[in-house]
């Protein structure tokens, strides 16, 4: 079961560890991303950050969904984390449970807008966006479990 | 009494210059409060509330960019008026968390103007003007001080004189009923760090530093001692690969034939140095960059003598960053390392200095901010609150010992292990299990010192008799017979109970004040 699929440009780290593995009770991380899959060295700093009790997974985007699909994973209280909108759009299109996107933080780069504190979209992502949207998934900004959630759709 | 208040905004300012001080807590209730009681002329009751506030705030942490509240003005302004009109730490804490809340919208407000200074950073960098980056790091961190500073000393100024007037007018039974609640408080910190590491597997430790401190009546500090050893025990069944893992990147170190280091000592001891202002000037579009680049700044210098590469070495560390400053060290002395290997090979490829950099900020976040926010920092608030509610002046100082002893010489270390090994070292601790063990050990500390905290740190009773009013017995009587402290603890997994159910922190908050109020009212609790 996916508890939460996050976009997280910086992956796992203090937000992730520290308050979303506890705040959800997962005991799974998957990693999506083609970059890391192929990234011996980014595996294993993310190995370290790992919380303590949970498995780690990482997995490019098209393994990440055969997975995800497959009842193998259904046992596990997953805790999904991409890096971008474009790999969100991939996997959300792919993987039919994801009824709800989570934004965390996405870095502000060339021709990008912040739309909230940590969150920076670009022109090229807005109609991936509106087309979840229209699917009825929920897009919502929380860095941290507490926040209250901001609508991403009134923001752009 | 003009002397007095600009005396209280320059503690202010000096705990809003906790971005150039390393994070190193100077800025938490427990420091600063004292601080203010020695200019009001009453230590032992800065001590108290300064306890109490530490008490409340201590699950409030800073993690990323969600910015908790604002305690430094919320906890200076409370402590002195609570001081001034002669009130206990409930008043204090009446005044503090409003103020924070409000405090912590001007701050983020300022983390989004310091965006707008990018663009001069990156004309600087453009120029290879490292000093001009340097200086703009500075002045932009000084403005949070220096803001922040003339607001609360406004506040004291034009607002004590009605504060005190006000406060005169509270009638006795509020005052008791926001001592109640004040007392119940803490709970919602517990419950905030309890969210952070209970579970299933290691809730034993919990109940055995409750134990510890209920029962036998053992002081935090010794359940912290205790917690130690058993980390250490429970640990041990595999860790003989930890001491050989030690030599093994020592080896490593002397084996491999390196040209010998550009960097001095001196040298890297600057980066260390200057890593201790690595968020004087955060801000919500790139966060730590400059941060960075200024910590660097002495490897670049003595790595790059053409405009040319030091422009372009500062332009690449004028990228996003945000790491844990306790661990930012590790990254800024792998960085030095690599950035000399790109000033002597013209096939370096600079690009991997960045991919490196990035691709190790967020995992490293992760592990330090657990350790620190969720060990080290648990147990100094612990025994630092537990002394200070008892007006001892050892609460404030040993907060900080115990908190920033293993985090300055860790933080000292890591600049060379970086420096001197790159990635080997975390390749090393990657292979050998050790970051399990030590977020095990870890855990399990942390959470025997949250397990006493109910038991010592919160004095909730009921004043409930059974029986006829006279020959009654005390509920509260019987009630320790069976568990001391069960109402704290029965308190503390209540609103446990409720984190867990993501209800938001400040509707807890409230609930807890009004329990208190309603409690102390119907004499159900004192």
């Amino acid at each position: 079961m996916i508890k939460l699929t996050r976009i997280d440009d910086r992956l796992v780290h203090g937000q992730v560890a520290f308050t979303w593995v506890p705040a959800l009770g997962v005991d799974c991380l998957i990693i999506a991303n083609d970059k890391v899959a192929k990234d011996e060295f980014m595996k294993m700093t993310l190995g370290l950050a790992k919380p303590a009790g949970t498995k780690l997974l990482i997995k490019s985007v098209a393994d990440a969904i055969i997975f995800l699909n497959d009842e193998k994973s259904k046992g596990l209280k997953i805790l999904l984390i991409i890096n971008s909108v474009k790999d969100a759009y991939a996997i959300a299109n792919g993987v039919e449970e994801i009824k709800s996107v989570n934004f965390g933080g996405i870095r502000m780069k060339e021709g990008a807008k912040l739309i909230s504190k940590a969150v920076a979209i670009t022109e090229d992502d807005k109609p991936l966006l509106q087309e979840l949207l229209s699917k009825g998934i929920e897009l919502e900004i929380r860095q941290v479990p507490t926040d209250s959630k901001q609508m991403v759709g009134s923001l752009i | 009494m003009s002397l007095t208040y600009l005396l209280i905004a320059l503690i202010a300012m000096f705990g809003h210059s906790e971005d150039f001080l390393g994070t190193t807590l100077l800025s938490r209730p427990l420091v600063l409060g004292p601080l203010v009681g020695l200019v009001l002329g009453d230590v032992t009751q800065g001590i108290i509330i300064g306890g109490t506030l530490e008490l409340i705030f201590m699950g409030n942490i800073k993690v990323g960019a969600a910015i908790p509240p604002d305690v430094i003005t919320g906890g200076v302004l409370g402590t002195a008026f609570a001081i001034i009109s002669g009130k206990g730490p409930a008043i204090a804490l009446a005044i503090a968390v409003p103020v924070s809340i409000l405090a912590e919208m001007v701050i983020s407000g300022l983390f989004v103007l310091r965006a707008i200074l990018n663009k001069k950073f990156d004309q600087y960098a453009d120029d290879g003007d490292y000093k001009g980056v340097q200086r703009l790091h500075i002045l932009s961190g000084l403005l949070r001080p220096l803001f922040m500073g003339v607001i609360i000393w406004l506040a004291l100024q034009l607002g004590a004189g009605a504060m005190k007037s006000f406060l005169d007018m509270i009638p006795a039974w509020v005052q008791s009923g926001l001592q109640v609640a004040g007392n119940m408080l803490p709970a919602l910190g517990f419950a905030l760090l309890m969210n952070l590491m209970f579970n299933k597997k290691v809730a034993p430790y919990f109940f055995l530093g409750f134990m510890l401190a209920a029962y036998l009546k053992l002081p935090v500090i010794a359940i912290g001692g205790l917690g130690v050893i058993i980390a250490f025990i429970v640990t041990q069944d595999t860790s003989k690969e930890v001491s050989e893992d030690e030599d093994d990147y020592s080896d490593v170190n002397t084996e491999t034939e390196k040209p010998s280091p550009k960097l001095t000592k001196g040298d890297v001891r600057s980066l260390f140095f200057r890593s201790l202002a690595l968020e004087a000037n955060f801000n919500f579009e790139t966060w730590q960059n400059t941060g960075f680049a200024f910590s660097i700044i002495p490897a670049l210098k003595k790595l790059y003598t053409t405009k040319q590469t030091m422009a372009a070495a500062l332009k690449r560390h004028l990228q996003f960053f945000n790491t844990s400053p306790y661990g930012s060290t590790l990254i800024i002395g792998i960085t030095a390392a690599m950035e000399e290997q790109n000033s002597r090979n013209a096939d370096f490829d600079a690009e991997s200095i960045s991919s490196v950099k990035l691709g190790l900020m967020g995992p490293l976040a992760g592990v330090f901010d657990s350790l620190f926010w969720g060990t080290f920092k648990v147990i100094a608030a612990g025994v630092g609150a537990s002394l200070a509610l008892k007006g001892n002046v050892l609460g404030p100082i040993l907060f900080l010992l115990i908190f920033n002893v293993p985090h300055l010489l860790l933080r000292y270390h890591l600049t060379f292990i970086g420096y001197n090994t790159g990635t080997k070292f975390l390749q090393n601790l990657a292979k050998n299990n050790v970051m399990d063990k030590l977020t095990k050990g870890a855990a399990i500390l942390g959470l025997m010192v949250v397990g006493a905290m109910p038991a010592t740190l919160m004095s909730i009773t009921t004043p409930l008799t059974i029986g006829a009013a006279k020959s009654g017995s005390a509920v509260q009587g019987i009630l320790d017979q069976i568990v001391p402290a069960m109402i704290p603890l029965g308190l503390t997994f209540l609103v446990y109970f409720f984190v867990k159910k993501n209800v938001k922190t400040i509707y807890l908050l409230l609930g807890l004040l009004a329990l208190g109020f309603v409690g102390s009212m119907i004499h159900l609790f004192t």
